[in-house]
């Protein structure tokens, strides 16, 4: 990332306070969001969100496994984010690592809910095929190909985009299993599942520059940010997950003020993001 | 077609295609045959008895003079040289840069500038504060972080390349420290060489400097001073500004900011120059002015200057716009 000079610092400050940021959005606009579908044929579900010039791409693989012992009604979902070296060049190696492991953190405590699986964004008890024995392993794995800004907001649209691009192959399971064995299973190649992707949160990130907070920085605004508070809400507008990054202290009122601004942002955020990915299925099937 | 990095609908990339398509063939009627585009590999048609001279991106293959990049054939006198279209920054000498402070280094700042390598300002080659011209100490040297410091923006302009780097100079008023405004990078070859990469614009009160490496600034204008005069005033200002900046407080750095009119223009220009840089066309000051008016006669909010909508309109507003003049000429 490139350094900013003294007098840049104080433009952008100064644009953030006035309501008029450097590329002339309000402080509670997003940049335009593209959002393409089925990028990845090979995967389950695959989808590419750009969101300005941050561009990230998620893709789903499901496979059979069987469930853990302590939540055998439940299946099981695994995320994990990859930064790719043509994002910046600091990502050379294992440059990535840490941002990589930070994102992936956060995706599962904003997706994933507990470790016992309760106030799950995504409905685990959705993926069992036979209880106890047989369920579907999702694994959600994303890559950052170019970065300008919040991440983890571009993050969470793609796997909700990758999610709703899933197709689960339908299951025939042979009848007549007796206790530990494991039944024969069928898995169709013809018929899927779409994944009921309705009560997938969206992250809205809120980034604190001074006085005010914006959505959507970009990485030269974040380079001025004093904290930053991510929240995941879903559709009825509950909270289903909360981050703070960054160095300063917040003000517990301050908090329920980011709160009840997300809650706002995050409906539009929901209905746009829904009419793209609409769109772009649509598109595709056309093609 | 060109890759275009926008989200476009059905409707909005047939009127792009047709655009872009309307420029191409006013562009290729302006040809003339020896000025041929060539791509690797194409023989460039030469007279082999006049004895010609092989240039730049040439090569000579059993017999035939070859190109070895793709570009456009020039030929001055017997040189026959293939000039590439999209290649790096090349310097040449009074170009003006934008450039930004990598390193302060002993007697010289090293600048980025979009090269290949960095710029050398040499302490020599620019003005001293208080204006007096005389030689420059060892108190000179240790005092440069006070001119400038590490990822500062300079507008200055191209000396030389000499042994060590290529030199800049920045010794007349209104070359220097460029404060209060955005910095924006657009591919060095859309901006072409002309008389003029600074202007004022006044009625909006924005200084835009349009440097040849492809940094463009955009800021509120800031009068050139006079150095020896504005001595005593400006400089405990400007101390206050930089050394304490974590002990102001917020309402006196809010009484410091750009006038919100200001800004708004500045943002507008910002994004017009964007969008120009998205869709490949040169920028010069009359293709941002014309973008600019576009967009405030259709009343756009300044941040949809950059949804696709208005690009596609920029593009067929500047196809309509070559055609006219082309009818004229």
């Amino acid at each position: 990332m490139v350094g900013l000079s003294l007098g840049e610092e104080h433009f952008i400050q100064g644009g953030i306070a006035q309501d008029l940021r450097s590329d002339g959005r309000k402080r509670l606009t997003y940049r335009p969001i593209y959002v393409e579908t089925g990028v990845i044929p090979q995967a389950n579900g695959s989808a590419r969100v750009m969101l300005g010039k941050t561009d990230v791409v998620s893709s789903v693989k499901a496979e059979l496994g069987k469930p853990s012992s302590l939540q055998p009604d439940k299946g099981k979902v695994a995320i994990h984010v990859d930064c790719s070296t043509t994002a910046a060049p600091m990502f050379e190696g294992r440059g990535g690592e840490e941002l990589s492991t930070e994102l992936s953190v956060a995706l599962q405590h904003c997706l994933l809910g507990a470790k016992s699986g309760a106030g799950a964004g995504i409905d685990l008890s959705s993926l069992i095929v036979v209880e106890g024995k047989i369920c579907w392993d999702l694994y959600i794995d994303c890559l950052v190909v170019c970065l300008d800004g919040n991440l983890l907001d571009a993050l969470g649209a793609a796997i909700k985009a990758a999610l709703s691009n899933t197709g689960i192959p339908r299951v025939h399971v042979a009848a007549g299993a007796l206790g530990d064995e494991q039944p024969e299973v069928d898995i169709s190649e013809e018929e899927f599942l779409q994944f009921d992707t309705s009560d997938i949160p969206v992250i809205v990130t809120l980034t604190k520059v001074g006085r005010h907070y914006i959505v959507d920085a970009t990485s030269e605004e974040e380079s001025q940010m004093s904290s930053a508070v991510s929240i995941s809400v879903n559709r009825k507008g509950h909270i289903c997950g909360l981050i703070k990054r960054g160095g300063a202290g917040l003000d517990p009122g301050i908090i329920l003020d980011m709160m009840s601004v997300v809650k706002h942002v995050s409906e539009q955020l929901i209905n746009k993001l829904d009419s793209e990915i609409a769109a772009s299925e649509a598109g595709a099937e056309e093609s | 077609m060109r890759e275009i990095e926008l989200s476009l609908n059905q409707t909005q990339k047939i009127r792009l295609k047709r655009a872009l398509e309307k420029l191409e063939s006013l562009s290729s009627k302006a040809n003339y045959n020896s000025n041929a585009s060539v791509s690797i590999s194409d023989s460039i048609p030469v007279n082999h008895e006049d004895g010609v001279l092989k240039g730049h991106g040439t090569l000579d293959l059993n017999g035939e003079l070859v190109a070895t990049l793709c570009g456009v054939v020039e030929r001055v006198n017997k040189l026959v040289y293939v000039r590439a279209l999209r290649a790096r920054y090349k310097p040449e000498v009074g170009d003006i840069v934008v450039g930004r402070v990598s390193e302060v280094a002993q007697k010289r700042w090293r600048l980025d500038i979009h090269y290949s390598q960095d710029a050398v300002l040499m302490l020599s080659s620019m003005n001293l504060p208080d204006g007096i011209q005389r030689r420059r100490t060892a108190l000179d040297e240790l005092n440069m972080r006070s001119i400038f410091e590490e990822n500062d923006v300079i507008c200055a302009e191209v000396r030389g390349i000499q042994h060590d780097g290529l030199h800049l100079q920045a010794r007349s008023q209104k070359y220097g420290k460029l404060e209060r405004g955005q910095l924006l990078t657009v591919p060095p070859y859309l901006v072409r060489r002309r008389k003029q990469h600074f202007h004022h614009l006044e009625q909006y009160g924005v200084d835009l400097i349009l440097g040849c490496n492809g940094f463009i600034w955009v800021g509120e204008h800031v009068e050139a001073k006079d150095d020896m005069v504005e001595d005593q005033v400006s400089k405990p200002e400007q101390q206050n500004i930089k050394s304490n900046k974590n002990s102001i407080s917020l309402e006196e750095q809010e009484q410091t900011y750009t006038p919100i009119e200001t800004r708004q223009s500045i943002c507008r220009i910002a994004n017009a120059v964007r969008v120009l840089s998205i869709l490949g066309f040169n920028i010069n000051i009359e293709v941002i002015m014309d973008t600019m008016n576009l967009s405030s006669s259709l009343n756009l909010d300044i941040h949809e200057m950059l949804g696709s909508e208005f690009c596609v309109l920029v593009a067929e507003g500047e196809a309509e716009r070559r055609s006219l003049t082309k009818k004229k000429g």
